[in-house]
């Protein structure tokens, strides 16, 4: 079933396929985690997210168009979806010091490598956490996701100029939070993710 | 634009958001709910109130009461509500 397309996918789904509920889920899963998680900055907002995506496709598979590409759906859906979650958050004004659970709970090497990556990685967190949310689904969108202005001027309903300033905003901001523009970023940050 | 720090960010970004995976046991908790998730179109009106619109005759002002009484008597039980006066 993997060769399957994601419009035949779609349409099996519709019939209350499980199986085709799996396939997609499957093949999309890192998308919708990815994007949820770097607009969220918490890991287990971002699992839950990921459930709550697919479980929303498989409830409303009969309102998706099965012709038109799935992507773009589940794109706005986890946006939409993290922005809620983000919203809700910040009336709780969750601290800082929760992103610093989140970063100490990855993998280890040696205590002290791992305190100095930590705080670098809290720094992309920070720097991020610190967009306005527009500009963050934006910038998450481009960068994280190698989306085109297009693709996300369609799936955010704005204007192609509105994602060229809220990106050219939030690249500013990003670069200058990370010395990007004086060129002080951590190059252990830089390493080619394989 | 700076290409060379955009290349830096964007590869800053994807680094920062591979450290972490989406969970193992994603897809049998996903598939378990969906199983139990009912997608047929649940006829909600049953949780409508619709009062009955059939006339209540007021012979005179003393009667408001009772009027009233028997109208709450007859649509709490057409619903199943318990009925509590006075």
């Amino acid at each position: 079933m993997e060769a399957v397309s994601d419009s035949e996918l779609v349409i099996s789904l519709q019939a209350g396929s499980l199986e085709a509920l799996g396939v997609l889920y499957d093949r999309h899963r890192r998308l919708v985690f990815r994007t949820a998680l770097a607009i969220t900055g918490d890991a287990d907002a971002a699992a839950d997210l990921l459930h709550d995506v697919f479980l929303r496709l498989f409830r409303f598979a009969a309102h998706i168009d099965s012709h038109r590409p799935l992507e773009p759906w589940l794109y706005r859906m986890t946006t939409n979806l993290s922005y809620t979650w983000v919203k809700r958050r910040q009336r709780w004004l969750r601290p800082l010091e929760d992103v610093a659970d989140w970063l100490a709970s990855t993998r280890k090497d040696t205590p002290s490598y791992q305190a100095e990556m930590d705080d670098s990685w809290r720094q992309v967190q920070q720097a991020i956490s610190s967009l306005p949310l527009s500009h963050r689904g934006v910038v998450v969108l481009y960068y994280v996701d190698d989306l085109s202005l297009q693709e996300i001027s369609e799936i955010l309903d704005i204007p192609v100029g509105t994602v060229k300033s809220r990106l050219h905003y939030g690249r500013q901001a990003l670069k200058q939070s990370l010395g990007l523009l004086a060129g002080e970023i951590l190059p252990d940050l830089q390493y080619e993710f394989t | 634009m700076d290409k060379k720090s955009d290349a830096i960010l964007r590869k800053t970004l994807k680094n920062w958001v591979n450290r972490q995976h989406p969970p193992e046991n994603g897809r049998a908790r996903l598939l378990w709910e969906a199983a139990h998730t009912s997608r047929s179109k649940v006829d909600m009106s049953v949780l409508l109130f619709r009062p009955s619109h059939k006339t209540y005759p007021l012979s005179s002002t003393n009667d408001w009461p009772q009027t009233l009484f028997t109208w709450i008597n007859e649509n709490s039980l057409q619903f199943g509500i318990q009925a509590r006066l006075g």
